[in-house]
C-alpha cells in the first residue's frame, strides 16, 4: 500500500494515527487474552487448588498478580494510549506528525509489560499491587509513557481553534496525572522503597490511582466522543460537563486509603478516603446523568452500533461500581467486607466493566475509521459482547453474595476460618465458570481484530469503500 | 474552561493536595518512625529481624503470599480479629503503622483467601518448625479442605544415603510423601521462609496500641 492509497481512502488525520494506534490495540488485544486466561487459571485454582499445582511458575501467588498486570498495563494501558492518541488528534484536527516516535513508545511499552510479567511468574515480584514489576521494568514502561504522553499534549496544543470538547480535558488530566503517579509509586516504593510503616497508605493510593486517575478518565473521555458523535446529538449540559469533570478531577485523587479502616495509618487519613469515595458520588452522578440523558430514547441505536452498545454498558458499571465503592467505603461496611470476595468483583467491575467494555466501544469504533473498512464479522461482535456482559455480570453478582457470606462468617468469632473458606467455594466456582466465558469472548474480539487487519493489508486496494458509520 | 493553563494548573492543583496528603505526609512522619526501648527488657520494639527471616521476606513476596494472607490485625472495636484469637497469650493487640518498620515492602494485604499471618509466629499456634515445613509442602495434609498451593518446589526429594537428614521433614502423608528410602529436605528458600513466617509476632508492647477489652 502507498500512503497515497491511505489518504484517498482514510481521513487524513486518521491516516496519520494510523500505525501507532493498530500497533498499541493490537498488543493490546494479545494482552487481553493472555490476561483473561491467567485470571481464569487463578479463578480455577481457588476452588481447585491441584490443579496444575507444585509448578512455581503457575502458583497461584505468581498467577495472580501477572494477570493483573498483563490487563492493566498490557490490555487497558495500551489501549488507553491509543485511544487517548486518536482521540486527541481527532478532536483537535491535528495529523500526528513524526509517527515513528509513539510506534517505538508503544513497542518499548508492551516489551516493558513482557518482561514484568515475565520476572513476576519467574519468582521476581515485589508484592505490591500494581507495582510488582522489577525497578528497571518500570523504568522503561515510565520512558515509553512520557513519550506517548508529551505527543498527546503536543497534538492538544497544536489543536484547530475553537476546537475543545469535554474528552480532552480528561485525556489532558489523564496523560499529566499518570507519570507523577507512576513516578510517585515506584520512587517511594520499588526504586529507593520508604520504610514499611509509611507503605500502606502510599501504596492504597497508588493502586486505586492508577484506575481512577488514568484508565477512568480515558474511559470517560472515550464515552464523553462516543455517545454524542454515535447519536448525532449535543451532550444535554455542558456546564453539568464541568461540574462532573472538576468534582471527579478534585475527589477521584483522594480515594484509596478507606479500604485500610483500622489499619496501620492515621484515623484522618481513612476519614479522608471515606469523605472522597462517598462525595466522588456527584461526579458520577453528574456524568451518569449527562451521558444517559444524552442517549435518552435513543437506546434502539445500540442494536446497530456496537459502539454504542459497549459504551452504554461502560457507562452503566461505571456507575454501578463507584456507588457500590462509596458504600464499601462506609467504615462499618468496610469492617465487615474488607478482605472478601466482594472486593474481587468490585476490582473486576472497575476493570473489566467500566473501563474495558467502554475501550471495546472506540476500538470497534475507532479501527474502521483508520482502515476504511468494516468489522469483518458482526456476528463475533455480537458474541464478544454478550461473553462479556453475562460473565461479568453473574461473576460480580456471584463474587458480591459469596463475599458477603464470607464477610459476616470472619466476623463471627465462632465461625471457624475454614468455614469463610467453604461457604465462599460455591460462589467462587461459578465465578471461575464466568471467567472461562471472558477469556472465550476476548478471543473472539481479538480474533476479529487480526482478521480484520489482515484482510486489509492483503486485499487489493482497489476494492475498499468507505466506512458508513 | 478551554484555555490550556487552566486545565493544567486545575488538575495540578486537585492531584497535589492529594499527594500531599496521601503521600508526603505519612512519607515525613510515618516513614522516619523510630523503634521505642522496651523498659522492662531495655530491647527494641519492634525487634530486628533475623538476617534468614530477611531473606525469607523475598521468598514471601517473590510467591505472592500477600494475595491471600493479610498481616493486619484491625480494633475490637470494628472487627472480629482480635476475638478470634481468644487463646493468644499475651493478648493480640491491633497493629499499628510501627509494626511494619521491619517489613519490606509492608505486607498488608487487600484480601483474607487464607487466614492473617500477623501473629502466625506465636508459639501457641505453631509447635515446631517441621509443622510449617510440612504446611508449606503439603497443605491438605495438615488442615484437609485447604486451598493453599503447595508449595513442595522449596524442597528436594532426595534417596537417603546414609543417616538420614536432620532437616527432613517429617510426617508428611498423601500422594507426594517420600517413598520409602527417601526424604524430603527443605530449600534454603524454605529454610528462610519458615525463619520468616516464624518472627511473624506482634506480641511487644508499643505506646500507641494499647490492649483493649474485646467487648
Amino acid at each position: 500500500m502507498t500512503s497515497s492509497a491511505k489518504t484517498s481512502l482514510v481521513d487524513p488525520v486518521d491516516a496519520s494515527v494510523r500505525l501507532p494506534v493498530l500497533v498499541f490495540f493490537g498488543c493490546a488485544a494479545c494482552w487481553l487474552v493472555l490476561g483473561t486466561f491467567l485470571a481464569a487459571l487463578a479463578a480455577i485454582k481457588l476452588v481447585w487448588p491441584q490443579f496444575l499445582d507444585g509448578f512455581p511458575f503457575l502458583t497461584y501467588g505468581r498467577v495472580v498478580p501477572a494477570a493483573v498486570n498483563a490487563l492493566v498495563y498490557g490490555w487497558a494501558s495500551s489501549a488507553g494510549l491509543g485511544i487517548a492518541l486518536w482521540l486527541l488528534s481527532r478532536l483537535g484536527r491535528v495529523p500526528l506528525n513524526y509517527a515513528v516516535l509513539p510506534i517505538t513508545a508503544a513497542l518499548l511499552w508492551n516489551f516493558g509489560v513482557f518482561l514484568g510479567v515475565c520476572s513476576v511468574v519467574a519468582g521476581y515480584s515485589r508484592s505490591i499491587l500494581l507495582l510488582e514489576f522489577p525497578g528497571f521494568v518500570s523504568v522503561i514502561l515510565f520512558v515509553a509513557y512520557l513519550c506517548v504522553a508529551v505527543w498527546g499534549i503536543v497534538l492538544f496544543r497544536n489543536r484547530a481553534a475553537g476546537a475543545v470538547f469535554v474528552s480532552s480535558w480528561y485525556l489532558v488530566a489523564a496523560l499529566l496525572w499518570f507519570p507523577w503517579l507512576y513516578f510517585t509509586g515506584n520512587a517511594l516504593l520499588i526504586w529507593n522503597p520508604v520504610a514499611g510503616s509509611a507503605q500502606a497508605p502510599i501504596a492504597a493510593w497508588f493502586s486505586s490511582g492508577v484506575i481512577s486517575l488514568w484508565l477512568a478518565p480515558v474511559a470517560l473521555a472515550s464515552a464523553y466522543y462516543l455517545i454524542p458523535q454515535i447519536l448525532g446529538r449535543r451532550l444535554v449540559s455542558y456546564n453539568l460537563c464541568q461540574l462532573g469533570f472538576w468534582s471527579f478531577a478534585l475527589f477521584a485523587a483522594w480515594l484509596g486509603t478507606a479500604q485500610l479502616v483500622g489499619g496501620p495509618i492515621p484515623a484522618w487519613m481513612v476519614s479522608a478516603g471515606v469523605v472522597a469515595s462517598v462525595l466522588l458520588f456527584i461526579p458520577v452522578l453528574v456524568i451518569s446523568l449527562n451521558l444517559f440523558g444524552t442517549l435518552s430514547g435513543a437506546y434502539e441505536a445500540t442494536h446497530w452500533s456496537p459502539s454504542l452498545r459497549f459504551t452504554v454498558a461502560g457507562v452503566g458499571a461505571f456507575l454501578l461500581a463507584y456507588v457500590a465503592g462509596a458504600i464499601l467505603a462506609l467504615p462499618s461496611v468496610a469492617a465487615v467486607f474488607d478482605f472478601t470476595d466482594v472486593l474481587i468483583g468490585q476490582g473486576a467491575l472497575l476493570l473489566l466493566g467500566f473501563v474495558s467494555m467502554i475501550f471495546f466501544g472506540a476500538i470497534y469504533y475507532i479501527v474502521p475509521r483508520l482502515l476504511g473498512r468494516e468489522w469483518e464479522c458482526d456476528g463475533l461482535i455480537r458474541w464478544h459482547f454478550w461473553l462479556f456482559l453475562v460473565g461479568l455480570g453473574v461473576a460480580y453478582t456471584c463474587l458480591t453474595f459469596g463475599g458477603i457470606v464470607q464477610g459476616y462468617a470472619l466476623g463471627d468469632p465462632a465461625v471457624r476460618f475454614e468455614s469463610s473458606v467453604g461457604f465462599a467455594t460455591p460462589f467462587r466456582l461459578v465465578a471461575a465458570l464466568c471467567a472461562i466465558a471472558l477469556v472465550v469472548g476476548s478471543k473472539c474480539f481479538a480474533g476479529l481484530f487480526f482478521r480484520t487487519v489482515l484482510v486489509v493489508l492483503e486485499e487489493p486496494k482497489s476494492s475498499k469503500e468507505a466506512v458508513a458509520v | 474552561m478551554n484555555r490550556m493553563p487552566l486545565l493544567i494548573f486545575g488538575t495540578f492543583l486537585t492531584f497535589a493536595s492529594a499527594w500531599l496528603a496521601l503521600v508526603a505526609y505519612p512519607y515525613l512522619t510515618l516513614g522516619h518512625l523510630e523503634p521505642v526501648v522496651d523498659e522492662a527488657t531495655g530491647s527494641l520494639n519492634p525487634p530486628t529481624l533475623s538476617g534468614l527471616a530477611v531473606a525469607g521476606q523475598k521468598i514471601y513476596a517473590a510467591n505472592g503470599c500477600v494475595y491471600c494472607h493479610s498481616q493486619d490485625v484491625r480494633p475490637a472495636y470494628l472487627t472480629a480479629d482480635i476475638a478470634r484469637e481468644p487463646e493468644a497469650d499475651p493478648k493480640v493487640r491491633r497493629t499499628v503503622a510501627r509494626d511494619y518498620l521491619r517489613s519490606q515492602p509492608a505486607f498488608v494485604g487487600t484480601l483474607r483467601i487464607g487466614p492473617d499471618l500477623a501473629n502466625y509466629g506465636l508459639e501457641n499456634r505453631v509447635a515446631a518448625l517441621n509443622d510449617i515445613h510440612r504446611h508449606l509442602y503439603d497443605p491438605r495434609g495438615v488442615v484437609s479442605r485447604s486451598i493453599m498451593p503447595s508449595y513442595r518446589y522449596l524442597y528436594k526429594m532426595r534417596k537417603i544415603s546414609g543417616q538420614p537428614s536432620n532437616d527432613a521433614v517429617t510426617g508428611l502423608t498423601g500422594p507426594h510423601a517420600p517413598a520409602p528410602g527417601f526424604e524430603v529436605v527443605p530449600s534454603q528458600d524454605a529454610k528462610v521462609l519458615a525463619a520468616y513466617l516464624l518472627s511473624l509476632k506482634r506480641n511487644y508492647p508499643l505506646p500507641e496500641a494499647p490492649e483493649e477489652p474485646t467487648e
